[in-house]
């Protein structure tokens, strides 16, 4: 994910954090599309960045060979804390949150199954 | 060794009370400490003498406006930063402003560590649901300033910490208790000591690897004992050494925390990391 300035961002891109206004109140969940309305409705909140998902130019086989890795310096972080469950549930979770990121990443990366709604097949009417 | 290692403790104390070049407390701080003791003071006043130092609104103003405190409309002036966030916070932040360069010199990635731990504070609080996140931040930021007095101040002590470490699995604290016997918590407290910093400040810096001994607010120091464990986890600065302290268990159970707790923890500390990168150089 990365921050950009509101008025860089276009509709179709997905929302990587949830945005709420100073009181609290909900403004657009995380994993929401971005649409024109909401540009307007953030622009008028005063929202001036946001972050945004994006594919990051890595190949699959990179992101596979990432996760690893943070699998791999995990290990030897937490070597000292192999007897607290506590900790254990830490570490857990963490592992959790990078393999939900290596999958949602690799699914950026595949191109999406074509809708046969938004693209209908050349073929000629009956 | 040409210089021999001070390990006593007596000793210790000694030479961080003689220490000639140890930073006075910037008298800004000193200054807004005795404005807000006094009960007529408003926050307009504080907020005119702060902005007469120019170098320091600015850093002042981009840490409130930095994701630690995820304002979702821009804090413009010290005037407006003190009422939303209170006089505490910015005394905190004018502290963290003015210690900045110190930490950055001292060691690498010990800003990032503090910058995350801070962020980490807040994320554990927000879930917690206290409203007192903005003190604990503060409190996050500050916790290891002991370091930055062992790096800077006492250098041939801190080379053979390095060395104990580069040894194998030990932790920083570890190290120094072993070697010196004392070590960055005893260096915060008499720092704190000798900046007069309050007791809200001075205590998770001596405690955070002792939280169950505190007496003032042992639920704040908790929480900073667990931010520091979550942030060597996610492996986000360099705090001496790369390890996962083990976590007290009293603290734990004081706070009340679940182990599910970890994950809107996390999540909400992710895009916060993600967003403090630009901190790394407030200039």
């Amino acid at each position: 994910m990365k921050r950009v300035a509101l008025d860089k961002v276009a509709p179709g891109q997905i929302l990587a954090e949830k945005l709420t206004r100073h009181d609290g109140v909900l403004l657009a969940n995380q994993g929401t599309e971005v649409t024109e309305g909401l540009l307007r409705m953030l622009s008028r909140q005063n929202i001036d960045t946001v972050m945004i998902e994006e594919a990051d130019g890595r190949s699959p086989e990179e992101v596979l060979g990432d996760y690893q890795r943070f699998l791999d310096e995990l290990e030897g972080r937490f070597v000292r804390a192999k007897n607290q469950s506590v900790l254990l549930a830490l570490k857990k979770t963490m592992i959790f949150l990078a393999e939900k990121e290596r999958d949602e990443t690799l699914a950026l990366l595949s191109p999406p199954e074509p809708d046969p709604n938004l693209h209908p097949v050349d073929s000629p009417k009956v | 060794m040409a210089t021999p290692v001070i390990q006593d403790r007596v000793q210790a104390k000694k030479e961080v009370r003689r220490i000639k070049n140890l930073p006075t407390v910037p008298g800004i701080v000193a200054k807004i400490s005795r404005m807000v003791e006094n009960p007529e003071t408003s926050a307009a006043e504080v907020g005119r003498l702060i902005a007469q130092d120019q170098v320091l609104s600015a850093k002042v103003l981009r840490m409130a406006n930095s994701a630690f405190f995820g304002m979702s409309r821009k804090i413009s002036s010290i005037s407006q930063a003190l009422v939303i966030l209170g006089f505490d916070v910015v005394k905190g932040l004018v502290l963290t402003s003015s210690v900045f360069d110190m930490i950055q010199k001292s060691m690498a990635g010990l800003w990032e560590h503090s910058i995350g731990c801070a962020a980490a504070a807040g994320a554990v609080a927000t879930v917690l649901g206290r409203d007192d996140a903005e003190e604990i931040l503060v409190a996050g930021l500050l916790h290891d300033l002991g370091k930055v007095v062992l790096a800077l101040n006492l250098p041939d002590e801190m080379a053979v910490v390095r060395k104990k470490i580069a040894s194998g699995p030990i932790l920083f604290y570890e190290a120094e208790n072993e070697l010196l016997d004392f070590d960055h918590c005893d260096l915060g407290e008499w720092l704190a000591e000798h900046w007069n910093l309050p007791e809200s400040l001075a205590e998770p810096m001596r405690l955070h690897h002792r939280p169950e001994k505190a007496v003032l607010r042992p639920e704040r120091v908790a929480i900073v004992h667990i931010a520091d464990i979550i942030i060597r986890a996610k492996g986000f600065g360099n705090a001496g050494d790369l390890l996962v302290p083990p976590i007290s268990m009293a603290a734990w159970e004081a706070l009340k925390l679940r182990k599910t707790d970890f994950l809107p923890i996390l999540e909400i500390l992710e895009p916060k990391l993600a967003s403090l990168c630009d901190l790394t150089s407030i200039h």
